[in-house]
């Protein structure tokens, strides 16, 4: 009996470090509660008059938010903790849009402008019957593998050829920008069948449901705040496992990696391909709450915008990236309205300060002021 | 077709002349392995054959063959032949640009040579065809000159990365540590003297305690072949003396290779020496027999 007991405790194993602190785990279901529960009671349950409603507009103004913050989260994750800066995460993005807005597209139906089976843009463009690759995206479901799988397939073979070059730093970044660039330029032309520079527009329906009614739109923001915990909670879980120090380990010292056994190619591609993975379910999110993708969202500059958010929040803590992308979006969506052509000059001095005085971003600021 | 027949006369014609005493051709880092599938097996054929023959009779853990390396025409390492035996601290010593540290990046692939082979016994891989991950998990670990210890770790977590268990990505993922591992990292850090800073950021140390954390690291990889360079630069005559005795220890169990100016230290841990000069070997064997070899006092005061 006392054997098998302490054999039972000589086998034990743990993690080294857990995915949260207890009181990390009660932070996260109190704002996983208020983003979930009470922001929708806010909604619903308040009348129109009273100052705490939430008014619909504003509500799918924080779904795409979230969505924002998830792109913001896989960053850090791919920034901050393996060290690697991809200025293309806008595409992964704006791949899991195209890949939601394909099926919103085709589940149009009948009931567009023309009243044809096609979409507007193929009847204008006078296409007799739908191209290949449009045929799966008929099925919800494979919309949703797409969105994560054309990233992330994307992501695996330009990751791997890249980091198995030993392409990195500023260059890496670089040659990201460029290709992102590159695939812009695609997305364009009428010739891609994605419905060129209109891009995908006029979505009725989601999964049956209408995208003009009131609670969906409330669904599709509730989904936009898990998706966000979620992920959260997953690049707490890489970034607390093992791998998530060899990640870190890579960051900090790359070249003493391998003598320690690791493949660092392999680590490097994993964390891309999670990053771009996380990226298009972001985009397939934030598609229905928008109502259009266009090649407009592959520009190099929402890339940099993501960098932005990570930078601003505070690269290598996860809570940094999404608090980022919440208050720099915040402030985009006011000073647009208030100064529309002071925003870029904004973004770009606030970006310059933030890495000149507190390149640990606010999270820095506060972790010492604690200490 | 005319564009690749000469290209294998070539690749063929430098495997002869490599046998006579012609240098061969200057062929860069990847010249040689660029030639084809059958050529690149038949020459780790003769590789191999050549290992057998330079190990025959002893107990060798590690055998360098015949391996060149030039940079831009200098010769860093001018067909080279060193055998290890199993658990033995052999020091190699030399003056500057005698090839010792280019020595120790052939061997963990950091530098492909442009000719020569290395092998670990039992083992039929050729060394330098794998890359420096593949080297490591084969049980080849190396100190660095610099104390090289990853910063931002946790002195516990420098010892866990160092652990030879789950390397790969997903392993890594889930990867847990079992009480047996716990032990062995309490272990470590005992041998080490670390036991009270194992909270500690690894950047935080002191320049000697960086150099015990790495040598810690080495441990935790369960090492066939330690190579060590420089341990001591930086160290209190103190840390210096502890470092030695680590060493010393080490031996026996591990084949230690220590490359290192400080002769004062050599002459305390060294058994065999290697002396270096111009990418070859001078001279090797005892102490006291390499200190009064003429050649060995000639190129070292020839120098100065």
């Amino acid at each position: 009996m006392q054997a098998s007991s302490s054999n039972q405790v000589h086998r034990s194993s743990h993690r080294l470090e857990p995915v949260l602190s207890k009181a990390g785990w009660l932070a996260f279901c109190s704002l996983l509660t208020i983003a979930c529960v009470v922001v929708p009671i806010l909604h619903a349950a308040l009348p129109t008059s009273s100052a705490l409603q939430i008014p619909t507009y504003a509500v799918t103004i924080l779904g795409k938010f979230a969505c924002f913050a998830m792109a913001a989260i896989a960053m850090d994750l791919l920034w901050g903790y393996a060290g690697v800066l991809s200025l293309g995460q806008g595409v992964f993005f704006a791949l899991g849009a195209y890949a939601m807005g394909m099926n919103l597209m085709l589940s149009i139906g009948s009931s567009g402008v023309y009243r044809s089976k096609l979409p507007d843009f193929m009847v204008f463009l006078d296409l007799k019957t739908l191209p290949w690759f449009w045929r799966p995206f008929d099925s919800f479901w494979f919309a949703i593998f797409a969105a994560l799988a054309v990233p992330g397939t994307l992501a695996f073979l330009f990751g791997y050829f890249s980091f198995r070059s030993r392409i990195r730093g500023v260059y890496f970044s670089i040659i990201s920008q460029a290709a992102t660039y590159a695939l812009m330029l695609l997305f364009f032309r009428n010739e891609t069948g994605l419905g060129g520079n209109n891009g995908l527009t006029d979505f009725k329906n989601i999964y049956g449901y209408s995208l003009q009614s009131d609670a969906t739109k409330v669904a599709l923001y509730i989904l936009s705040a898990a998706g966000m915990c979620g992920v959260y909670i997953l690049a707490r879980w890489v970034t607390t496992s093992k791998a998530g120090r060899v990640l870190r380990a890579i960051r900090d010292q790359e070249a003493r990696v391998p003598f320690t056994g690791y493949n660092v190619v392999h680590f490097k591609v994993f964390a891309f391909t999670l990053s771009a993975m996380v990226c298009g379910l972001a985009g397939a999110l934030y598609v229905p709450q928008v109502g259009i993708i266009n090649p407009g969202e592959l520009q190099p500059a929402n890339s940099i915008e993501m960098a932005i958010w990570t930078a601003v929040g505070g690269r290598g803590t996860l809570v940094g990236g999404a608090l980022g992308a919440w208050l720099v979006n915040a402030a985009k969506s006011w000073f647009t309205v208030v100064l529309p052509e002071w925003w870029l000059y904004i973004l770009g001095t606030l970006f310059i300060a933030v890495t000149l005085f507190f390149p640990r971003g606010i999270i820095g600021v506060f972790a010492r002021s604690k200490a | 077709m005319n564009r690749i027949l000469p290209q294998i006369d070539f690749g063929l014609k430098h495997l002869l002349e490599r046998r006579s005493d012609a240098p061969p051709p200057n062929t860069g880092s990847s010249g040689v392995r660029k030639a084809s599938w059958k050529k690149d097996t038949r020459s780790r054929v003769v590789a191999q054959a050549r290992y057998d023959h330079l190990t025959r009779g002893r107990r060798a853990q590690l055998c360098v063959d015949d391996v060149s390396v030039s940079f831009d025409g200098f010769r860093a390492l001018d067909e080279l032949t060193l055998i290890l035996d199993q658990g033995e601290l052999r020091c190699i010593i030399g003056p500057n640009g005698a090839g010792k540290t280019t020595l120790m990046d052939v061997i963990t692939g950091k530098t492909r040579p442009d000719s020569g082979s290395v092998f670990l016994v039992g083992d039929t891989t050729d060394l330098t065809h794998l890359s420096e991950h593949e080297i490591a998990r084969r049980g080849i670990c190396r100190k660095f000159q610099r104390p090289s210890v990853f910063q931002s770790h946790s002195v516990l977590e420098n010892l866990e990365l160092a652990l030879p268990v789950g390397r790969g990505v997903f392993q890594s993922l889930f990867a847990r540590l079992s009480s047996e591992q716990r032990s062995a990292i309490e272990q470590i850090l005992e041998i080490i003297g670390l036991k009270e800073e194992r909270e500690k950021r690894a950047g935080l140390l002191s320049h000697g305690q960086k150099q015990w954390l790495e040598i810690g690291m080495l441990l935790a990889q369960k090492p066939r072949v330690l190579l060590v360079d420089e341990p001591v630069a930086g160290m209190t005559h103190h840390e210096a003396e502890r470092t030695a005795e680590i060493l010393v220890g080490l031996a026996g169990t591990h084949t230690v290779v220590v490359v290192e100016h400080d002769m004062e230290f050599v002459r305390s841990i060294a058994q065999t020496v290697t002396v270096l000069h111009e990418g070859r070997v001078l001279v090797e064997g005892p102490m006291h027999a390499v200190q009064n070899d003429p050649r060995v006092i000639e190129v070292y005061l020839g120098v100065d």
